[in-house]
């Protein structure tokens, strides 16, 4: 009876606010998830306003596809500043289908080989980053260049939709 | 009592009426028989403003007050009014803001922090908070869970999400999967005859589905604006507190209004290795290991509940019971629920207290050793066990956030906290919710619903309260119990035994028969009121999905139903909650109430 109210109040809001998506459930459509996005994409611009000339970090070379946000400082230095675009994989410990995606997603960008850099955040480790980015649900894939965000989306994706998410954002 | 002679007494006196005035929204100078005090002090009460008033003449330093209101404000006579720290004047400066306005903005004055902090964001917490952000409110709710003695923590959302009915629930329907198992084989599955259960993917299962809840509630407070402090908060002065988070960082907020939500947390025994060795539902529901052999002390629902979904895991389940089942709830209906458990495997160690445990082996599960004394012979019985779960009740979380800084008044003898019927505490800015209030359930909704109204009654000007009368409520034991309303034992305590009908009866439900299993351990009874058109004032029902049996006979009970009116009803067939609408057999007749065929 509890675990009816309690579920109820949270699936009544609205579409962006499903958690943690099951591995079979389609991607949120993308309309309903902008309007947290834009105000994350505004305050990344006045973050870094004048941006200086990026340096290409060790860590976006071939060998290591991906890597962990550390905090706010890192996030910025490594990518928003970052030359290269980014995918952000926000994940949660506590969510079967990030397990399933980073790996996948790991496997699209290594097939780049350094084209793109892919960063990932724990949301319950770096809350206020996931809030300041909209995420209401995981996992959330942000694709970031120059600082703007420029695409995302919510849910699992298999490896061919994973592979012409990628270059779209390298095509950009 | 003197005037106040020397300075250190004048200085004493300043900061006490200072205080007054730093943490009181208003506070007015009166006496008590002053008509101009009388007027001012209407004027807040019309205005529904919460006014702090200190009567001179009652008090025993009253002139010395006023000397030194005198010195402080150059004003010598009564009223003397203060909002939001400022001088405002007598009664005819008040009169004079209130006409031009100047009061309202007084009022209005940015005084405080935030319009209201919500200390505790569990159930009620949470509930109030949202709604009261979302009435544009500035809102601030803190919620800190304080390990248990074992190192067990959780996140946003409170006992109820965390370490309550989610989880408590989500391993109720394991163990009802297993019993379907072995029912599956009756109607033609065909299933290995060894079918094993695998804790760490269940506990795994259910705290990732609790992560997700506890990410869903912090994203909830971010969007409806409710500033979300993870910090242990403790009052320091009645509209402040102070917040210390996990590094020990201390921040300190001022609010206007405050509503207590602190909830409570299990209770120990306070015997020899009680939080050394043994765990509580705090502790179980993250436990990384299977529990094994499990000694279960207490017979709250919390304990049947848990011993019920062990024993129906396959572990080897002991419940210690020092008297009764389930205290408060119907004893009749208690004891049914209880021997249901005990046909099924789970041995009952009745009128014995634990007296002392011991750690024979560390490990995980490790093996503990407990001594038990009868309260009967004072005979010792010794027993060994896995895990020793500890159910014997919970405490309100009352005693260490500072209320005697507030001046409200905590019972001394249970912790909770005594309100009014618009939960508002002895202090007037002061409200509480939940578990900790006095005399009232401890249930989720109840506690999310008296929240939200509270926050509507706060900022909407809406008028409608909490009932708390003919709450439904279930305890998912094995064979689970619904209720709604009065006990038999309270209903002939209340009404008489010969002003009461009660009619009962025994089902098998048909998803029973087949696999033969529980054949008239089903129960269902109505007490009705005699001297009142035989309405309903007891619901009781033990029976497979009592919940949702019960939920609907709850909102009948809230519309009055009478016995007729039941009996009215058509009932849905083939199901368990059909019986209510053909219920004939009465107690008091003494007739034969098992049942056969349809
Ligand atoms: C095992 C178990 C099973 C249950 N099953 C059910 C059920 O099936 N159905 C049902 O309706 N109810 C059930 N309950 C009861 C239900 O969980 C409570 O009634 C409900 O959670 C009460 O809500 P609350 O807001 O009063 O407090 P809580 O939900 O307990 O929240 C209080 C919060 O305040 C925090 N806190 C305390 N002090 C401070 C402080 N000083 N500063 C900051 N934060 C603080 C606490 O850590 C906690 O997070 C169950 C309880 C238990 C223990």
């Amino acid at each position: 009876m509890a675990h009816r109210l309690l579920v109820r109040r949270i699936w009544t809001l609205p579409a962006k606010e499903i958690r943690c998506l099951p591995a079979s459930t389609a991607t949120i459509s993308s309309s309903s998830f902008s309007t947290s996005l834009q105000s994350a994409t505004t305050r990344v611009s006045f973050l870094s306003p004048s941006r200086t000339l990026p340096r290409v970090l060790p860590h976006t070379s071939r060998r290591e596809v991906s890597f962990n946000v550390q905090d706010h400082e890192d996030f910025t230095e490594r990518v928003i500043k970052n030359e290269l675009p980014v995918l952000i994989d926000f994940h949660a410990q506590w969510c079967g289908p990030c397990k399933i995606l980073g790996p996948r997603l790991e496997k699209a960008v290594a097939k780049q080989k350094g084209r793109v850099a892919m960063a990932k955040v724990d949301i319950d480790d770096h809350t206020d980053l996931a809030i300041e980015y909209g995420v209401s649900a995981v996992p959330t894939v942000i694709a970031m260049r120059g600082g703007d965000v420029v695409d995302h989306f919510v849910g699992i994706k298999d490896d061919d939709e994973l592979d012409s998410f990628v270059s779209k954002i390298i095509g950009q | 009592m003197p005037p106040v002679e020397n300075d250190t007494g004048k200085t004493e006196l300043k900061s006490r009426i200072q205080q007054l005035i730093d943490t009181n929204q208003v506070i007015v100078f009166s006496k008590s028989y002053c008509p101009y005090c009388v007027k001012v002090k209407d004027l807040f009460k019309e205005l529904k403003v919460d006014c702090n008033v200190v009567e001179l003449d009652l008090i025993e330093d009253g002139t010395n007050y006023q000397d030194m209101l005198l010195e402080m404000t150059g004003q010598k006579t009564v009223p003397n009014v203060f909002i939001n720290k400022t001088h405002l004047g007598g009664c005819d400066k008040t009169m004079q803001a209130h006409k031009d306005g100047s009061l309202q903005q007084l009022l209005e004055n940015e005084a405080y922090d935030y319009d209201l902090i919500v200390i505790g964001g569990g159930s009620g917490g949470l509930a109030c908070s949202k709604e009261a952000a979302a009435l544009g409110k500035k809102v601030m709710v803190l919620d800190y869970v304080v390990p248990t003695p074992k190192g067990t923590t959780w996140g946003l959302g409170g006992t109820c999400v965390n370490v309550g009915c989610i989880p408590k629930k989500l391993m109720h329907q394991t163990a009802l999967l297993g019993t379907a198992l072995q029912d599956a084989r009756k109607f033609g599955w065909e299933i290995e005859e060894t079918v094993k259960h695998n804790w760490e993917t269940m506990k795994t299962a259910v705290n990732n589905y609790i992560g997700s809840l506890n990410w869903g509630y912090r994203v909830a407070l971010k969007d409806k604006n409710v500033n979300y402090v993870n910090a242990y908060a403790e009052f320091i002065e009645p509209h402040k507190i102070k917040a210390k988070n996990k590094r020990g960082k201390e921040t300190f907020y001022t609010a206007a209004k405050f509503i207590l939500a602190t909830g409570e947390r299990p209770r120990y025994l306070g015997i020899p290795g009680d939080k050394e060795y043994c765990i509580t539902s705090d502790d179980l529901f993250s436990l990384s290991h299977c529990p094994g052999k499990t000694l279960v002390i207490g017979a709250s629902y919390v304990a049947l509940e848990c011993g019920g979904f062990l024993a129906g895991l396959g572990l080897d389940v002991t419940v210690m019971v020092r008297s009764i089942l389930l205290r408060g709830f119907d004893q009749d209906m208690a004891n049914r629920a209880g021997d249901h458990m005990e046909e099924h495997g789970v041995k009952f160690l009745r009128k014995y207290v634990p007296v002392k445990i011991e750690e024979l082996e560390a490990g995980t599960p490790g093996r503990l050793k407990v001594t038990a004394k009868s309260t009967d012979t004072g005979e010792l019985l010794e027993g060994e066990y896995n895990t020793v779960l500890i159910a014997v009740g919970r405490d309100a979380c009352t005693d260490k956030i500072g209320l005697d800084k507030t001046g409200v008044k905590v019972n001394p003898k249970n912790g909770k906290i005594p309100v009014n019927d618009e939960e508002q505490t002895n202090v007037p800015h002061i409200y509480a919710i939940g578990d900790i209030l006095e005399g009232k359930w401890e249930l989720t909704p109840v506690a999310i619903q008296a929240g939200r109204l509270l926050a509507r009654r706060l900022y909407k000007g809406a008028t409608l309260k909490c009932d708390y009368i003919n709450v439904p409520t279930t305890v998912f034991t094995p064979l689970e119990y619904g209720s709604c309303g009065l006990s038999e034992d309270r209903a002939i305590e209340l009404y008489g035994q010969e002003n009461i009908e009660v009619y009962h009866s025994l089902f098998w439900p048909l998803e029973f028969t087949v696999p033969g299993r529980d054949n008239n351990k089903c129960y269902s009874k109505l007490i009705c009121n005699k001297l009142d058109n035989e309405r309903v004032i007891g619901f009781h029902y033990l029976g497979p999905n009592a919940g949702e049996v019960t939920q609907g006979f709850g909102t009948a009970m809230k519309c009055g139903a009478t016995k007729e009116q039941l009996d009215g009803t058509i009932g849905i067939h083939p199901t368990c909650a059909e019986i209510f609408t053909t219920l004939d057999v009465t107690k008091s007749s003494g007739g034969d109430v098992t049942q056969s065929g349809c």
